[in-house]
């Protein structure tokens, strides 16, 4: 971990509507942080990890992203995107593509990666998730947690900056979610990339993270370390969120 | 005595036959051409692009609800007025290009409707711009999703070819027309004719829809 800034939302606010999904969000995520951001369904979570890689635009405040200021006119998008992958908890991975392609297909056309190396980092990711047996089959053939390992390769194939995880598991039957798991551990520890990944998952978030974020209502009511957030909840909706979870 | 021998001679099907030709090449080349600018019609009503899709939109809704006689008559009879000549033949090309690109724009919009948004956001997420993600992800799904009434859409447009007799495009149902305008008498076996040569030609374009729908499926 650095110190240099990855992510640094100042005053973000966010809008459906009359809706007011994101209240004023001050945080600060640095270059290579595992920050895991939790809290009950409809409190904003996945609303605030989608305006990093602009999926959701932000109405006010200031997003800074690499550098980069999300809300200016200057900004391409596209160049943002490039350096921020995303795991989605649908995994979106091309339903026309094959598994291979669906990894190799962005590295070609958005970074021009030469065919032999695509092919060669795309291979060794497949075998990294466990799936090199799985390279011709196309989306449909594979089972929901194995098409987010793929969705997870596809991602790391653009060797992002950071990587964003939307409730990578939530779509999964209990008995595939130890394997996705296993494999963003086994990310989070070995590279130096940003993650901030939304879960429920609260044993993963104590093994993996430096940090939790706690959001309700859409505000963030606790950033703190890991260890310190489990122990030591400060608010009231967190104490009490903790309980409901962890008595699953 | 009733006699229809005369009717079936070489000369004459060799004549119905050359208007089937006309027929069917009207058709493809309006086919060929409307698929490609009824898509770029479709694309741009899809992105929204600002003052642009609604233009484009606006003038697809217009032509839509034209009759397609009179899209046939405006192009032979009026263009010429205002200096655009066309000969009979691209005369008909231009009017069922133009006619069948709108309808064709529409299954286009709702076919890249019909993709799920996750494929957007994937292709976005993973680095690709708006045009890589429609090229590469999101329009090979769609136009799979279109085939059925793509063809149905061209299958309407070979029947529709008989409207260009209107401005006498010597295919099929015109050249019907001039062999039983010799002989009263020939009038029902030659409708019975053109029926089937249609038929067997639209029947063909459908089985044929449904042979590649189900290899790509």
């Amino acid at each position: 971990m650095s110190d240099i800034s990855m992510i640094t939302f100042n005053n973000v606010e966010k809008y459906y509507g009359d809706f007011h999904a994101l209240k004023k969000i001050n945080l600060d995520i640095k270059k290579g942080e595992k920050v895991v951001l939790i809290g009950p369904s409809g409190s904003g979570k996945s609303t605030l990890i989608r305006t990093i890689n602009g999926l959701e635009e932000i109405n006010d405040g200031q997003l800074l992203v690499d550098g980069y200021d999300l809300a200016s006119d200057k900004t391409d998008i596209n160049k943002i995107r490039k350096n921020v992958g995303m795991v989605f908890q649908h995994f979106n991975l091309y339903d026309n593509k094959s598994t291979l392609e669906n990894i190799m297909l962005a590295p070609r056309i958005v970074l021009k990666r030469p065919e032999n190396e695509n092919h060669k980092i795309a291979m060794e990711l497949l075998d990294k998730v466990g799936l090199a047996d799985k390279a011709a089959n196309m989306p449909n053939e594979l089972s929901g947690g194995q098409k987010q390992r793929v969705a997870i390769a596809r991602s790391l194939a653009m060797q992002p900056k950071a990587l964003l995880f939307d409730e990578p598991t939530s779509a999964l039957d209990p008995e595939m979610i130890g394997d996705v798991l296993d494999v963003m551990k086994d990310i989070a520890q070995d590279s130096d990339m940003t993650m901030l990944v939304v879960t429920h998952e609260m044993n993963f978030a104590k093994q993996v993270s430096d940090r939790v974020i706690f959001m309700a209502d859409g505000e963030v009511l606790e950033d703190s370390k890991t260890e310190e957030f489990f122990k030591n909840p400060k608010t009231k909706r967190a104490q009490q969120f903790l309980s409901q979870v962890e008595h699953h | 005595m009733i006699t229809i021998a005369g009717l079936f001679t070489f000369d004459n099907f060799r004549y119905l036959f050359i208007g089937l030709m006309y027929t069917l090449s009207v058709s493809m080349i309006s086919t060929i051409f409307s698929f490609i600018i009824g898509s770029i019609f479709g694309i741009i009503v899809y992105e929204k692009i600002p003052y642009f899709s609604k233009f484009v939109s606006i003038s697809v809704d217009i032509i839509r609800n034209l009759p397609l006689l009179l899209i046939i008559f405006f192009v032979y009879f009026a263009l010429p007025k205002i200096g655009i000549h066309f000969s009979i033949f691209w005369s008909s090309v231009v009017a069922f290009t133009f006619f069948e690109a709108t309808m064709i724009s529409e299954i286009v919009r709702s076919g890249i409707n019909a993709v799920d948004i996750g494929q957007f956001e994937g292709a976005r997420a993973n680095g690709m711009n708006n045009i890589q993600t429609m090229i590469f992800v999101v329009l090979p799904q769609a136009y799979k999703k279109m085939i059925p009434p793509l063809v149905s859409q061209f299958i309407s447009l070979v029947k529709d070819t008989s409207l260009a007799t209107g401005i006498v495009l010597p295919e099929l149902m015109y050249r019907g027309q001039i062999i039983y305008g010799q002989n009263s008498n020939y009038m029902v076996p030659v409708f019975v004719i053109l029926a089937i040569i249609y038929f067997l030609v639209n029947f063909g374009l459908s089985r044929l829809s449904k042979i590649i729908e189900r290899k790509m499926a």
